[in-house]
């Protein structure tokens, strides 16, 4: 094995120190043995996959405190573990790294290994016997031919058996996915390390500031949080896009389902109520410093704006009325569907999602929204509906004249900084490129030898899922009177 | 009649049809897997024959479906886990017939896939909602259809080469003693073992291009490519699980019976990820971003 050389180095180093550390010598030879054995891999990965599943069975990220409320079992091996924040307990971390060193250990003995002139038995195993026609002659030179012809080239030769090889080096390409499986994990590592996010929430054409309240776990060892950035963000526009989308009227229980296969009863489609779906929310930002615009662009779900080491994202966003109540010029503070008591009123009401922006009806037309919202009194149960107000206009509750000022629309975005996410998608490439090309692609070494009996011994070898030994044959049938293989 | 009214019925009525329709397919799909057991029991070849034709009829009734259902949502047919399921079942039997074309006098693998696929399309239909809803936005996005379509894809493999390591352990001890019976002989039953290996050659490399999607997915939609999500997690322990399978694979003392359960655990756990995650996360209350495929 080579990792024999590796270890003859760590022997000779600790022979050089004395008898005082040969307990030393023999453990790290020992470990480095052990780390580089594909054996060890497959415990690890076993103990792995145990170790996700448990970050399943815990909920990830809340206080002890909570889960001993919700009345939460194994509380001392929960505490002990630290199970409610598994990912990032010493015990997955210690795992994970002797993972990572085994995983980085066999990539770098397999690449000794790659690097060696490749050896050849001096005899094999015949896998095929092809029957030559007797009148056939010069064998050896038709066989070498037919081979050229099928893109083969000669690796090994002796007076009995020659090698030929063709296809994709599987070896290297193995090799190859092992190490963007390190890199992979090397992103891990800096994100891990050096990550960090929050939520900033711009309101309408006001630049803000991004002044993170935190930072990286490995900035935290000199300073509580990231300084604020030299560029400012501001909401230039915000732009939501419904769908008209009816209701289904559809049973639950399972009998009457059973009855709509059987064509006893029909589901139906109806309009109830508002039957407004979001189909989308995008948000115009800018970049500025000073007066200039550094950067623009509409954000939408999947498409986040990066700038500045950040990538922000588009959350969702926060809805804030203002209101008059009988002409007070003190105006009233709402959320959307949070509830707001109203001096004169007896019950709180509330008010549903501000609807604008861009309606796509089931008929396939588009129309503007013109823009309101719908107020209810809220009940114990559910919430009563009164009816819908536009911006600018009074709605009479119980007596009570309730004017809608303005409705403001803010932008809540996430922002994130994590230099691990580069070096993983490169490693992740590298991973699924190598992999497709080793595990689809082929790969052929064959032995070949001519007998006095005019036959052909062949001892194929294939790797990868598109080498096919059959196909082999077949291809050589066409070049070669062969009357009978076995 | 309004406008309104006019597409209202058109589509209450294609939603009819393809309930009735999909309700046909489970029908054929539980013919199919009664076939298969009563072959098995009987170890009569025409019952296995009868089940396999029954499967393919299935089959081409499902294509017909979700063409249908594509057609009604005007979109690809698996966003919610109604859908799923239907996609999960179709393209299971699928790759069942496609794998299996080579050893036709083989059926016992096929009462595995057609109760999973009898399963799935009872519990869509008896369980979930059908209705045909518009895109929620963080599915609107080229990665949609890349993961979902090759995370289903190594799905449907790994039933395939699950039901086959399945039959292998079942029928290694019939060798000489009646496996003939269910179209097995001892000279090739290692060859047809090694379908179950091939398979999870072919399905171990979408997989992990499903997780690198999803991961490319979540980091432009979410803002994080990993947030150790149930759903993400399990689709890493199956991942793990197989990575593990094909390591044994290459080592003497795990290659024969160690490897074949690996195989069968993995199958497990793709399940897992697949729907056992909901029930789990349901169960234990821990939250799932992946909530619309619940």
């Amino acid at each position: 094995m080579r990792y024999n050389s590796f270890t003859e180095k760590l022997k000779n180093y600790f022979t050089g120190l004395g008898d005082r550390h040969a307990g030393s010598r023999r453990f790290l030879c020992w470990s480095y043995k052990q780390l580089s054995s594909i054996t060890t891999s497959v415990y690890l990965l076993g103990l792995m996959a145990l170790f996700f599943m448990v970050g399943t069975i815990f909920p990830q990220g809340g206080s002890i405190d909570d889960y001993i409320k919700e009345g939460g079992g194994f509380v001392f091996f929960v505490k002990l573990f630290g199970l409610l924040d598994f990912f990032s307990s010493p015990l997955f971390l210690i795992l994970a790294f002797i993972f990572f060193l085994n995983l980085a250990i066999c990539t770098y003995e397999r690449l000794l290994v790659l690097q060696e002139s490749p050896t050849f038995p001096k005899s094999y195993e015949p896998t095929h016997i092809l029957m030559l026609a007797p009148d056939f002659s010069n064998a050896h030179s038709e066989l070498r031919n037919a081979f050229a012809k099928l893109k083969f080239k000669v690796v090994s030769k002796d007076d009995d058996w020659t090698v030929v090889e063709k296809g994709l080096p599987y070896k290297w390409l193995t090799w190859l996915y092992h190490l963007g499986i390190i890199l992979c994990f090397l992103g891990f590592i800096l994100t891990y390390l050096f990550s960090f996010e929050g939520t900033i929430t711009l309101k309408p054409r006001e630049a803000q500031t991004l002044v993170p309240d935190t930072t990286g776990r490995i900035q935290s060892l000199w300073k509580d949080k990231t300084g604020q950035t030299d560029f400012h963000l501001k909401l230039d526009s915000f732009h939501t896009e419904y769908a008209e989308a009816p209701e289904l009227d559809f049973p639950k229980d399972k009998l009457s389902r059973l009855a709509i296969g059987l064509g006893w009863k029909s589901p139906d489609y109806e309009m109830k109520g508002e039957s407004l779906t979001a189909k989308d929310w995008r948000a115009k930002i800018k970049v500025i410093k000073g007066s200039g615009t550094l950067a623009e662009q509409t954000v939408e779900i999947n498409e986040p704006l990066e700038y500045g080491n950040y990538t922000f994202y588009l959350l969702g966003f926060e809805q804030n009325f203002r209101l008059s109540v009988e002409d007070n010029p003190i105006l009233l503070e709402a959320k959307e569907d949070e509830d707001i008591f109203i001096p004169g009123l007896g019950d709180s009401i509330k008010f549903g999602t501000f609807r604008s922006g861009t309606l796509y009806k089931l008929d396939g037309t588009i129309e503007m929204l013109k823009p309101y919202t719908i107020v209810k009194h809220t009940g114990k149960d559910t919430d009563e509906e009164l009816g819908r107000i536009e911006p600018g206009a009074i709605m009479e509750i119980d007596g009570v004249n309730i004017k809608l000022v303005e409705v403001e629309e803010s932008a809540i975005l996430s922002y994130r900084y994590d230099p691990g996410v580069g070096i993983l998608w490169w490693g992740g490439i590298l991973v699924l490129v190598a992999m497709a090309l080793r595990f689809y692609g082929s790969w052929y070494r064959i032995a070949y030898q001519v007998t006095d009996t005019a036959s052909i011994e062949l001892n194929i070898m294939t790797r990868g899922l598109g080498s096919s030994s059959t196909k082999i044959i077949k291809s050589l049938e066409k070049h070669l009177p062969i009357t009978k293989q076995s | 009649m309004s406008s309104y009214d006019l597409i209202l019925s058109r589509d209450s009525y294609l939603l009819a049809f393809e309930l009735r329709l999909f309700w046909s397919i489970t029908f054929l799909y539980g013919l199919s897997f009664l076939l298969f057991a009563f072959h098995i029991l009987s170890r009569t070849p025409v019952l296995g024959k009868a089940a396999r034709t029954t499967l393919i009829l299935s089959v081409i009734a499902h294509t017909a479906l979700i063409v249908l259902r594509t057609f009604e949502g005007g979109r690809a047919p698996f966003q919610t886990l109604y859908e799923s399921l239907s996609w999960f079942a179709w393209s299971a039997s699928l790759t069942f017939l496609y794998v299996s074309r080579k050893w036709k006098d083989i059926h016992i693998p096929g009462v595995f896939v057609t109760v999973l696929a009898m399963g799935a399309c009872l519990y869509a239909l008896l369980s979930r909602s059908p209705a045909v809803e518009p895109l929620a936005p963080p599915l609107q996005s080229y990665w949609f259809e890349w993961h979902v379509i090759l995370a289903f894809f190594s799905y449907a493999v790994f039933v395939v080469s699950a039901s086959i390591e399945a039959t292998y352990l079942g029928v290694k001890p019939l060798i000489g003693r009646g496996a003939e019976a269910y179209g097995f002989s001892s000279d090739m039953l290692e060859d047809f073992h090694s379908m179950a290996f091939k398979l999870v050659l072919f399905g171990f490399p979408l997989l992990t291009f499903g997780i690198f999607s999803g991961a490319a997915w979540a980091n432009e939609a979410w803002g994080r490519y990993w947030s150790w999500d149930p759903k993400e997690t399990w689709s890493l322990i199956t991942w793990t699980v197989f990575a593990l399978y094909l390591h044994a694979k290459a080592i003497p003392r795990f290659k024969g019976l160690p490897a074949s359960v690996i195989n069968i655990v993995g199958f497990i756990c793709m399940m897992m990820t697949f729907l056992g995650v909901n029930w789990l996360a349901k169960l234990l209350g821990v939250p799932s971003l992946h909530i619309y495929a619940v």
